[in-house]
C-alpha cells in the first residue's frame, strides 16, 4: 500500500464531515463522505441563521459543499457493519458496497431530544408546542400551521438537558444563545409579542453571545424568568397554559401564550454507538463517543486509525466543530506520516 | 410394652429441658409483651377475637395450613414447600405421635415433659402389640420426611439454584449456630433410636440400621452418647432460637390470630411491627422479588435484611433501608408469612422528626368548591374526574380520557381543571400522615360540595388513597380502568377490536397489590387488541421504578429497574405496552423500544 493514497471513511457529511473532506484532499488523501440523509449539510442545513452574526445557515453550508465537490460522496447510506481489518476498517453499505479505508473519521453529530419525552410539556399533544427546529424550519419556509400572528410566545430552555430524569445529563451548550437569538427573531416577526424566556442557568459565553442577551433584555423587553417549567396545559381556545416558578421571586407564574418553543437538547446519536462498539471504540457515560484525553487528543479515539470531529463526543458550536474538523484532519495526515 | 428403667429419668434429658424451659420462658414473656404493646382498642379486639368460635375455628385453619403445611410456599416452589412442610409437618407429628405413645402405653409418666421425645429410650418391646408396631412405623416413616426435607434444605444452602432460588440470605452467625443444631437434631435422632432398636423396637429404619450397626459395632456403648448427642442438639437449638431467624416458628403461632383479627402496624418497633418482624424466617424469597435487587448492592436494601436490621437495632441501617424502598409491596406479595415490608417502613418513617413541617390548613378550599358545585349546574349525581398533579403532567392520559368520558355520554365535571391539591397520597408514603390528613380532609370538602354519586381517578396512587384514607359516604371511588370497562361491558363504550395488535398489560403497583384490581384493565386492553402477557405479571408484577415510595434512589439507580421492568414486559413481543398509572407510563416511556399508552389512550384509539 506503499504507493496508494489512503482512503479516509468519513462518517456524517454534516458540517465536521464537510470540513474535514476539505481539509484532507487538500492534504492529498482520499477521503469518502458517507451520508445516511438524502442531503449534506447536517442539522446546520435545517437551521435558518445563525449566531453571533445572523450569516444565513445556507450560506455556511453551501461554501463548504462547493469545496467539497471533488470528494466522493455518498448520500442516502446507511452502514451495515463495520469490521476491523489488519491495518485498516471495511465499512458494509446499504447499497451492498463494501467500503475498505486505512482511516474511519466520525463525523455523526448529535441527535435533537425528541422533545415529546418530556410529555409533561405537551410537545405533540398540544397544537402550539413546537420545538426548536420546527421554529428554525418556519424561519426558513414561513408555513407553519401552528404559526398564525402569536401574542405571546414562550421559550423552554434545557428541554432534555441538564435532566437526569430524562438520562441527560450534560448542557446542551449552544441552546441559551439559540433561544435568545430564536426569541429575537420572533420578537422582529411578531413585534407586538410579548416574549418570556423560562431557564435554569443562561451560559452565554462565547463571543457576542452577552450582546445578544442584553439586546433582547433591554431593547426588546423579553421576559427572563429564572426557573423550570413544571406543567403545560390547554385552554378552551387551544392556547397554552405555562405553570412555572420564579425562582428569583420565589412565586408560582402562569402564562397563557399562543406559541410554546422547547428547547431540544443536544443528547448522543445512537447510530454513533453502534458503529463504535463494533470496532471497539470507547464510549463514555453520557452516551457520546470518548476521546484518548479530553485535553489534548480530543480528536482522537482510544484506537489506531479511529478519529472524531464535531458534536460526537458532546455539544459543539460551529466555530468549535470546523476547528475540530481541521485537528482531525491534520491528526489523520499525522497518523499516516508516523505509520511512513 | 415395659419400662427399662423403674425411676424413669436419665441424666441426658438435662439439657432438652434446659432448652425446653428457656424457650418456654422466653416466647410467654416475648407474647406478653407483644399483647401489652398493642394500642389499647387493639389488644381489645384481638383478645375478644381469641374467645370467639368463628375467629377461634379460622385461627385454628390458618396455623395449620401456614404454619405446619405452607401452603403458600407450596403455591409458590413445590421444592420449597415440600422441604418445609416435611421439617415441620414431620416434627410435629413425631412430637404428636410421642404423646399417643405415652398416652396409649405409659399414661403414668405423661407429666414428663421428656418422656415422648425420649420414649424409645425408657422403653423396651413395644412392636409386639399391633398398636405398638403401627406407632413405630408412623415414627420413622415421619422421620424419614424429616430426613428428605433436611437433604433437600442442605442442597439448597449450597446450590440454592436447584430449588429455584438464585439469590438467598447471608446467614448471621446465630442464623449459622441453629442451622446446623436444627440439621443434626434428625440424624441424630435416627441414630440414637438404631442403637436402641433391639431393645425397644423399632420399624422399617431403625430395625435395618441397628441391624447394620450391630454387624461391626458388637456393643451397646454407643448408644447413651448419642441419646446424649441428641439432647444435646435439641438444647443448642433450644436455645439460640430467640436469636435466630427459627423465631418465626412461635411467632407465626401468634401473627395469624392477630393478622385475622385485622390488627394493623402502629409503630415500627412496638407491638404487631414487632411481631413481623420476628415471624420472618430469613428465607430470603423477597430478595428476587424485590425491584431494586437488580442492583446488586441493593440487595442489602431488602424486607428480609430490613427486618434483621429491626431485631439487631441498627438504627443508621434501618433508616436508610426504610427510605430507599419503592414501597411497591412485592415483598409482601411473594413473602409466605406476608411481612408487609412498606408498612414497616412507613411506621418508620413517620417516627421522623422533621425541622420543618408545613401545614396545607390555611389552604382556602372555597374557590375550587364553588367551581365544582357551579360545574355540576345545580343537579347532583354524575362523574367528578380527579385528574390529579401526575396525570396534568401526561396530558395525554387527561385528554383521553374526557374523550371517552364524552363518546360514552358520562355527565361529568373536572375537580381540577386549572387548580387542584394533592391527594396526600405522597405525603402518606413519605410518613407525614398529619399533613397528608389536612389536605384529604380539604378534598373531602370539594368532593362533597358537588353533590357527585362518582369519583373517577386515572392515577392509582390517587386511587388508593381516595379509596383507603376519605370517608366519602355515597360517593363512589372508581379507577378510570374500572370505569371504562364497564362503560364497554354495558355497550355504551364501542370498541374497535385490532385483532393484528399485540397488547402487554403493565400492573401498576398501587393498582394491582395495592387495591387489588387486575382483571378489569386486562378485560378493557382484550377489548382493544389481543391481550398478551409480561413474564411476571398479576401480584407479582415487576414495578417501573418510578414510585414515589423511594425517598433516596437516584433517577440513575432506578434506571436499571425500569430496565429490567421492560424486559419483563416485552418477552411476549407486544406491539405496545398499556398501563393504568401516569407515572409508569411517564417513566417507561424514557426508555421504553415501543410504544408506551394509558389504557385510557388504546381505548380512545380504538373507539
Amino acid at each position: 500500500m506503499v504507493n496508494r493514497t489512503p482512503v479516509i471513511a468519513i462518517i456524517g457529511a454534516g458540517i465536521a464531515g464537510l470540513e474535514a473532506a476539505r481539509q484532507l484532499s487538500a492534504l492529498g488523501y482520499e477521503p469518502v463522505l458517507i451520508e445516511k440523509a438524502p442531503v449534506t449539510g447536517g442539522h446546520v442545513a435545517e437551521w435558518n441563521r445563525l449566531f453571533p452574526d445572523m450569516s444565513p445557515a445556507a450560506d455556511l453550508v453551501q461554501s463548504l459543499e462547493a469545496a467539497t465537490a471533488k470528494v466522493r460522496t455518498m448520500t442516502g447510506t446507511e452502514i451495515a457493519s463495520i469490521n476491523r481489518l489488519k491495518d485498516g476498517y471495511s465499512l458494509v453499505l446499504s447499497d451492498g458496497n463494501i467500503l475498505v479505508c486505512q482511516a474511519v473519521l466520525f463525523a455523526t453529530g448529535f441527535h435533537l431530544f425528541d422533545a415529546s419525552k418530556k410529555e409533561e410539556y405537551g410537545y405533540g399533544i398540544y397544537d402550539r408546542v413546537i420545538t426548536n427546529r420546527d421554529l428554525e424550519q418556519w424561519f426558513n419556509t414561513r408555513q407553519d400551521e401552528r404559526i398564525r400572528h402569536p401574542k405571546a410566545v414562550g421559550f423552554v430552555h434545557c428541554v432534555g438537558s441538564r435532566d437526569v430524569k430524562a438520562g441527560n445529563t450534560q448542557c446542551s451548550k449552544v441552546c441559551c444563545i439559540t433561544a435568545i437569538k430564536e426569541a429575537i427573531e420572533v420578537k422582529e416577526a411578531f413585534p407586538d409579542a410579548e416574549v418570556y424566556c423560562f431557564y435554569m442557568d443562561l451560559r452565554l459565553y462565547g463571543k457576542k453571545y452577552e450582546d445578544f442577551y442584553i439586546r433582547a433584555q433591554r431593547d426588546l423587553g423579553i421576559h427572563f424568568i429564572r426557573g423550570r417549567v413544571s406543567e403545560v396545559g390547554e385552554d378552551i381556545d387551544g392556547r397554552v397554559v405555562v405553570k412555572a416558578e420564579d425562582t428569583l421571586s420565589g412565586k408560582p407564574v402562569k402564562v397563557t401564550l399562543d406559541l410554546l418553543v422547547l428547547m431540544s437538547g443536544i443528547v448522543c446519536n445512537p447510530d454513533a454507538q453502534s458503529y463504535a462498539q463494533q470496532i471497539g471504540v470507547a464510549i463514555d457515560d453520557d452516551g457520546f463517543l470518548k476521546s484518548r484525553n479530553n485535553l489534548g487528543s480530543i480528536v482522537e479515539s482510544s484506537r489506531p486509525g479511529v478519529f472524531f470531529a464535531g458534536a460526537c463526543t458532546g455539544a459543539k458550536t460551529i466555530p468549535e466543530t470546523l476547528a475540530e474538523a481541521r485537528s482531525a484532519a491534520l491528526a489523520i495526515h499525522h497518523y499516516f506520516n508516523n505509520r511512513g | 410394652m415395659r419400662e427399662r428403667f423403674a425411676n424413669g429419668f436419665d441424666p441426658f434429658v438435662i439439657p432438652f429441658l434446659i432448652g425446653m424451659a428457656f424457650v418456654l420462658g422466653y416466647c410467654i414473656v416475648a407474647m406478653f409483651r407483644i399483647i401489652i404493646q398493642l394500642p389499647k382498642a387493639d389488644r381489645k379486639r384481638f383478645l375478644l377475637t381469641l374467645i370467639t368460635p368463628k375467629y377461634i375455628w379460622m385461627n385454628i385453619r390458618d396455623i395449620f395450613l401456614n404454619c405446619l403445611i405452607h401452603v403458600k410456599l407450596w403455591k409458590r416452589n413445590k421444592v420449597l414447600g415440600y422441604m418445609h412442610s416435611s421439617i415441620a409437618f414431620g416434627w410435629f407429628m413425631i412430637i404428636l405421635l410421642g404423646h399417643l405413645e405415652v398416652i396409649l402405653f405409659l399414661p403414668n409418666r405423661i407429666h414428663l415433659f421428656y418422656y415422648p421425645i425420649f420414649f424409645n429410650y425408657f422403653v423396651a418391646e413395644t412392636e409386639s402389640t399391633i398398636q405398638g408396631s403401627l406407632l413405630m412405623f408412623l415414627m420413622d416413616f415421619f422421620l424419614l420426611i424429616i430426613l428428605s426435607g433436611i437433604v433437600l434444605a442442605i442442597i439448597k444452602r449450597f446450590a440454592s439454584r436447584i430449588v429455584g432460588m438464585r439469590r438467598t440470605t447471608r446467614l448471621s452467625l446465630m442464623d449459622q449456630v441453629g442451622l446446623y443444631s436444627l440439621w443434626a437434631i434428625f440424624p441424630l435422632r435416627l441414630l440414637a433410636e438404631s442403637f436402641t432398636a433391639h431393645i425397644s423396637g423399632g420399624s422399617f429404619l431403625t430395625i435395618p440400621a441397628n441391624w447394620v450397626f450391630r454387624q461391626f459395632l458388637g456393643n451397646d456403648l454407643h448408644a447413651l452418647p448419642t441419646w446424649w448427642a441428641y439432647s444435646i442438639a435439641l438444647c443448642v437449638f433450644m436455645c439460640v432460637l430467640p436469636f435466630t431467624r427459627y423465631m418465626h416458628i412461635p411467632a407465626e403461632m401468634l401473627l395469624i390470630p392477630m393478622r385475622n383479627a385485622g390488627i394493623r402496624i402502629r409503630h415500627p418497633r412496638k407491638g404487631f411491627a414487632l411481631l413481623e418482624v420476628y415471624s420472618c424466617p430469613a428465607c430470603g424469597v423477597c430478595i428476587d422479588a424485590c425491584p431494586m435487587s437488580v442492583r446488586k448492592v441493593n440487595c442489602k436494601d431488602t424486607t428480609v435484611y430490613l427486618n434483621r436490621m429491626l431485631r439487631r437495632g441498627n438504627e443508621r441501617r434501618i433508616e436508610e433501608i426504610s427510605d430507599k424502598c419503592l414501597l411497591c409491596g412485592k415483598c409482601t406479595a411473594v413473602c409466605q408469612v406476608g411481612v408487609q415490608g412498606p408498612e414497616l417502613r412507613i411506621a418508620q418513617r413517620e417516627r421522623r422528626a422533621y425541622a420543618l413541617s408545613p401545614s396545607y390548613s390555611a389552604i382556602n378550599v372555597r374557590p375550587l368548591a364553588s367551581a365544582v358545585v357551579h360545574g355540576a349546574g345545580g343537579e347532583s349525581g354524575g362523574v367528578l374526574y380527579f385528574a390529579g398533579c401526575m396525570t396534568h403532567l401526561t396530558p395525554s392520559i387527561r385528554r383521553a380520557t374526557a374523550s371517552l368520558l364524552d363518546k360514552a355520554g358520562v355527565r361529568w365535571q373536572m375537580m381540577d381543571p386549572e387548580n387542584g391539591l394533592c391527594c396526600g397520597r405522597p405525603l402518606m408514603m413519605a410518613g407525614r400522615t398529619e399533613q397528608a390528613r389536612e389536605l384529604i380532609a380539604k378534598n373531602a370538602e370539594i368532593i362533597r360540595a358537588s353533590g357527585c354519586d362518582t369519583l373517577l381517578l386515572s392515577c392509582p396512587i390517587c386511587y388508593k388513597v381516595f379509596l383507603e384514607e376519605y370517608k366519602l359516604e355515597g360517593v363512589r371511588v372508581v379507577h378510570h380502568s374500572v370505569f371504562f370497562e364497564e362503560l364497554i361491558a354495558g355497550g355504551q363504550l364501542q370498541v374497535r377490536r385490532d385483532d393484528g395488535l399485540k397488547l402487554v398489560f403493565h400492573d401498576p403497583c398501587e393498582l394491582g397489590r395495592g387495591c387489588g384490581i387486575y382483571e378489569e384493565p386486562r378485560r378493557a386492553v382484550a377489548a382493544a387488541g389481543e391481550l398478551v402477557e409480561a413474564g411476571k405479571h398479576h401480584a407479582e408484577a415487576i414495578c417501573c421504578g418510578g414510585s414515589l415510595g423511594s425517598l433516596t434512589l437516584s433517577y440513575d439507580q432506578r434506571r436499571p429497574m425500569t430496565r429490567n421492568a421492560l424486559e419483563n414486559l416485552t418477552v411476549a413481543n407486544p406491539d405496545q405496552i398499556v398501563t393504568a398509572c401516569p407515572l409508569c407510563l411517564a417513566t417507561f416511556v424514557r426508555q421504553a423500544d415501543r410504544p408506551v399508552r394509558d389504557i385510557a389512550e388504546v381505548l380512545d384509539a380504538h373507539c
